[in-house]
């Protein structure tokens, strides 16, 4: 017969304590990245940013020197490849440049409205995530600076991830690599279509929809239209690709950006409330996310803009590659 | 317990947490980076009274759980349990100096095994990830090589003597 009187005072508080992690993390689940759980986490991140921007700046120096240390040796090959490739970019942007001509010429003849481009954020990782299974990184503009939820990120490479919380000076960018995240990717030199999911570390695993696609090695993975403005380099493919019997057209692809070592990267003002496309009706939008928030279940059905107020959805995201019929 | 020490352990956990989220933005050889909070959790249940302990563990997780995706409550309860072994073995720990090392390695290798076991559970898909391996074995060296560092500091942080037989008292 069991009595309390024989669990010792620490085993009681060890049980009550991991009782009580085990509700909250019900809780938490079930509210799905919004209620009292985000209310929190959107709290003490935006509590926590100046204490990690502060010391963020105080150890520069010291990372820095560090860094460079472990940079001495292949500087000098890096230095080589960057020269090469600025001359290799510095004749593209004089073709650039005469194409651009043409075609702003050719605009104007046949009456066309050039496309908008997109406004970029620049900003500064401040913080990475509290362990190894976190695939997240923070940045160090918010709210303030104009960042809103599902904006695509980018370093100089391609596709860094997407913003999935935002407080008034930060926001937290969850990386492509995380395991939940899926990305609708075009190849670029074939134009099929195709998902990239994450698998926490190294290359992503792509899957094509037509298993006759050819895939080689090499072949530029950008983003299909959807979640992501389309065209940006997402991934480059590392191993040609076999057809599974029975499953899709699946290999590897290696991400473009330095994922594993960012410093500054590029929010792009984009939500996908904005991405229209043509041959649909006026004001009519993509299909939106599959639902992540059971929460909130006008989200989609609205015209509304996404709502800014920063919740942070832990559940699984993942991109909805739009069915578009010319 | 005193006030002073409470502010200090409460300190002692905010830095670790900060220097956990900035510091290893970019120093991270091999792709990984230790599990400081996790270590210092370690470090300080093995002086504590055991509810401080375990209440050290709870509070460091949970700060944790809020500056991250993670399903609030489960770094609590894995550092929680970290706390609670670390209190049930540290008398051993102090008659044998030699286990400490190895007790570091094997204790990060099982919080962190315990914490993708549980997130794989609740969802987060943490054992789908490719370099599983990597992240578990990786970090628990790190910890280990720094766990002399942050070992030592314990005791003098909270003032008490090296050895637990000056043990703090209530």
């Amino acid at each position: 017969m069991w009595r309390p009187r024989e669990v010792d005072r620490p085993t009681g508080v060890f049980i009550g304590l991991i009782i009580v992690s085990l509700v909250l993390v019900t809780v938490d689940i079930r509210s799905a990245g919004t209620g009292i759980g985000a209310t929190l986490r959107d709290g003490t991140q935006a509590a926590f940013a100046p204490v990690q921007r502060f010391l963020g700046s105080a150890t520069r120096p010291a990372v820095d020197f560090f860094e460079s240390l472990s940079d001495l040796f292949s500087l000098r090959e890096e230095n080589r490849q960057l020269r090469q490739r600025l001359t290799a970019l510095e004749s593209q942007i004089q073709e650039t440049e005469s194409i651009r001509i043409r075609v702003r010429e050719l605009e104007a003849l046949l009456d066309l409205a050039p496309p908008e481009g997109i406004d970029t954020i620049t900003a500064r990782v401040l913080a990475v995530g509290v362990s190894e299974f976190d695939h997240t990184r923070v940045i160090d503009k918010g709210r303030a600076a104009g960042i809103g939820l599902d904006m695509p990120v980018i370093d100089e490479g391609g596709l860094v991830g997407r913003v999935v919380a935002v407080t008034e000076n930060s926001a937290r960018v969850r990386l492509i690599t995380d395991p939940s995240i899926v990305v609708a990717v075009r190849v670029e030199r074939t134009g099929e279509t195709g998902v990239l999911r994450g698998r926490g570390a190294g290359p992503m695993v792509l899957e094509m929809f037509n298993t006759d696609a050819a895939v080689v090695e090499g072949d530029l993975l950008v983003t299909a239209d959807g979640r992501f403005p389309a065209g940006i380099p997402v991934a480059r493919v590392s191993e040609p690709a076999r057809s599974e019997v029975g499953f899709a057209l699946r290999t590897t692809a290696k991400p473009v950006a330095a994922i594993t070592r960012i410093d500054f990267v590029q929010v792009l003002v984009f939500t996908r409330d904005e991405a229209v496309v043509i041959g649909f009706d006026q004001g009519d939008r993509l299909p939106t996310q599959v639902p992540a928030d059971p929460g909130d279940p006008t989200e989609g059905e609205t015209e509304e803009p996404p709502p800014t107020t920063s919740t942070t959805t832990s559940s699984m995201t993942s991109t909805t590659v739009p069915q578009v019929q010319p | 317990m005193k006030a002073r020490r409470i502010v200090i352990l409460v300190l002692v956990v905010l830095v670790a947490v900060a220097i956990q989220t900035t510091v290893f933005v970019r120093i991270r050889p091999f792709d990984a980076a230790p599990s400081l909070v996790l270590l210092v959790v370690l470090a300080y249940a093995r002086y504590l009274p055991a509810e401080f302990a375990l209440l050290l563990g709870f509070g460091a997780g949970l700060l944790q759980d809020l500056l991250s995706d993670t399903p609030l409550g489960l770094w609590a309860l894995v550092l929680t349990t970290l706390a609670f072994v670390t209190v049930r073995v540290r008398e051993r720990l102090e008659d044998d100096f030699g286990l400490l090392g190895p007790y570091v390695l094997v204790a990060t290798v099982g919080a962190l095994t315990l914490f993708s076991v549980l997130g794989t559970i609740f969802g987060e898909r943490t054992l789908a990830d490719a370099a599983v391996l990597k992240k578990i074995l990786l970090p628990a060296v790190y910890n280990t090589l720094l766990a002399p560092l942050i070992l030592a500091m314990a005791p003098r942080t909270l003032g008490v003597a090296r050895r637990r037989s000056a043990s703090l008292s209530l």
